[in-house]
């Protein structure tokens, strides 16, 4: 600790930059977190909308019905009546209603809500039953929100990729940062070490205090970066306002989990004892 | 590193134990350039050697030999029974911890108070604080420097700073002290002092190695003295006492 207050400045600096490799790091996690919640909570609405022909027969209607009600994965089945669409439209846009009256009539079609079970909404199982009654007559359109989780579930993988992949780069600097602070501070405290060598200290007695050093650093670094995430990630939804409307929640960033947090506290300070053992093996010969 | 238990605190001559034994010692720097050539040596325990000759004899040479900070080309060295030769790289620690160095140019820690740069030694061997307090009072005492225990180094003279460098070299009670021209940054009344603060230590036991080019002093301290001359033992002067 005396070292690491005795070279502060040149400490800090390098502190400061392993935060902001691994405040990079962590925004990416947490756009991550972000869109990973979002694929879930869709993930949740597991409906598919079979849109009806407005000029289908009952024959052809009663034939869908007891389609998807017999298909396997289904819990269970809601008629939403062109009526029922259009007020749950003007319930939901309200703003809207002029549009509605200019158009004279009801444009919304009549659509049958398969609630699906969990297990099938996310297998493929589930793309068979769509093809299936899509292919009936009568069924206009199908609305899947699954495409959308999926989306978002390569968005929240694609987000963590960028994640790692300027993380690693930024990483590996900052183990290239930490391994030279502690040459600097080896070749600082040259007198000190050829006079522990002369007074006979063993050689683990020498390394140890440039080891925890930066060890030190890295978890310096890393918490440092936590809390500037978590700054972040308060002011930034201030920044933006209220303007962005649905586009919010996409803004609105999650902060690390927990396991995430100790990840990435653990992986600093691995990355900073690495640094300084690097550094001791090229430049403290014992 | 096992010391002897013989310990007799009278001093030079009394014992018959070989310390420190060098067997046809060479050192070659560069090509067909010897820095020593067949050094023969015997120093008993207890005994108080001076090693003269002029600059590049190879006095310095044979001081780092002996504490193994450089290897000889050719021959053998057996301090306190053991071929240090034999020893490996990341056992040394346990030479040095038998040994007390002190050099011409002090080596000190100025940002750290007089009693951090005693007790150094003492860190390193994991001492509990209060007999490190103790020893380094004692060491300290022995230099007749105790009362400047707080102070930072720079704020001393230069024979002050010798005497903080000897007594960090004695504190650990090691066998052996070994002083690079330790005078030579000295003027001739403080040389006198620092020589004598050596033959204190001397007298309680220890023996001592002093590479010196300073004949006053070795002329007025010398009991065994060995010249050497371009790397070469070029005569022993060796008398049956103790001289003060």
């Amino acid at each position: 600790m005396n070292n690491l207050w005795q070279y502060r400045v040149r400490n800090l600096f390098s502190a400061t930059i392993i935060a902001l490799s691994f405040l990079i790091v962590g925004v990416f996690f947490s756009l991550s977190n972000n869109l990973q919640f979002l694929a879930s909570q869709l993930a949740e609405n597991m409906v598919v909308a079979f849109f009806l022909n407005p000029g289908i027969s009952a024959r052809e209607q009663a034939r869908i019905e007891e389609a998807v009600k017999a298909s396997p994965g289904v819990a269970h089945v809601n008629f939403v009546s062109r009526e029922e669409a259009l007020a749950r439209f003007q319930k939901s846009f309200p703003e809207l209603e002029d549009i509605l009256k200019n158009l004279g009539s009801n444009p919304f079609p009549a659509s049958y809500e398969a609630v699906l079970q969990k297990k099938v909404f996310l297998s493929e199982e589930a793309l068979g039953l769509i093809e299936g009654i899509k292919a009936l007559p009568g069924v206009e359109d199908v609305q899947f929100n699954r495409d959308w989780v999926k989306k978002m579930q390569s968005l929240s993988r694609l987000a963590r990729a960028i994640g790692f992949f300027l993380g690693g780069i930024l990483i590996l600097a900052s183990f290239f940062i930490i391994s030279n602070v502690i040459r600097l501070n080896v070749f600082a405290r040259k007198n000190e070490i050829e006079i522990l060598r002369l007074v006979g200290a063993t050689n683990t007695f020498i390394r140890l205090p440039f080891l925890l050093e930066g060890l030190t650093l890295g978890v310096l670094g890393s918490a440092l970066s936590l809390a500037l995430l978590y700054i972040l990630i308060k002011l930034f939804p201030l920044y933006l306002g209220q303007s962005l409307g649905v586009l919010q929640e996409f803004i609105n960033l999650r902060y690390l989990s927990l396991s995430q947090c100790i990840g990435l506290v653990i992986g600093s300070a691995l990355m900073g004892l690495l640094g300084s053992l690097s550094s001791l093996s090229r430049f403290l010969k014992i | 590193m096992p010391a002897s238990s013989r310990s007799s605190g009278l001093g030079a001559t009394f014992e018959n134990i070989v310390m420190i034994e060098l067997y046809h010692i060479s050192k070659q720097y560069q090509e067909g350039q010897w820095a020593l050539l067949d050094i023969n040596l015997h120093i008993k325990k207890g005994e108080f050697w001076f090693i003269t000759g002029p600059s590049g004899s190879g006095k310095t040479t044979l001081l780092k030999i002996i504490f193994r900070e450089i290897l000889p080309t050719r021959g053998q060295i057996v301090i306190d029974g053991i071929n240090i030769l034999r020893l490996p790289d990341h056992k040394i620690w346990k030479l040095r911890r038998s040994m007390g160095i002190v050099f011409q140019d002090f080596r000190l820690l100025f940002h750290k108070k007089v009693f951090d740069n005693v007790a150094i030694g003492l860190y390193v061997l994991g001492i509990p604080v209060k007999e490190i307090r103790r020893r380094v009072f004692n060491a300290l005492r022995l230099v007749n420097l105790h009362q400047k225990m707080w102070e930072y180094p720079s704020h001393l003279s230069y024979g002050e700073q010798q005497r903080v460098a000897i007594a960090r070299a004695v504190v650990n009670e090691p066998q052996i002290l070994l002083a690079d021209e330790p005078t030579g940054n000295l003027d001739p009344e403080l040389a006198f002092e620092i020589i004598s603060v050596f033959k204190e230590i001397n007298r309680q036991g220890k023996t001592v190695l002093i590479c010196s080019h300073d004949k006053e002093l070795i002329r007025h301290f010398g009991d065994k003295i060995l010249f050497l001359f371009k790397g070469k033992i070029i005569g022993k002067e060796v008398q049956p006492f103790s001289r003060k």
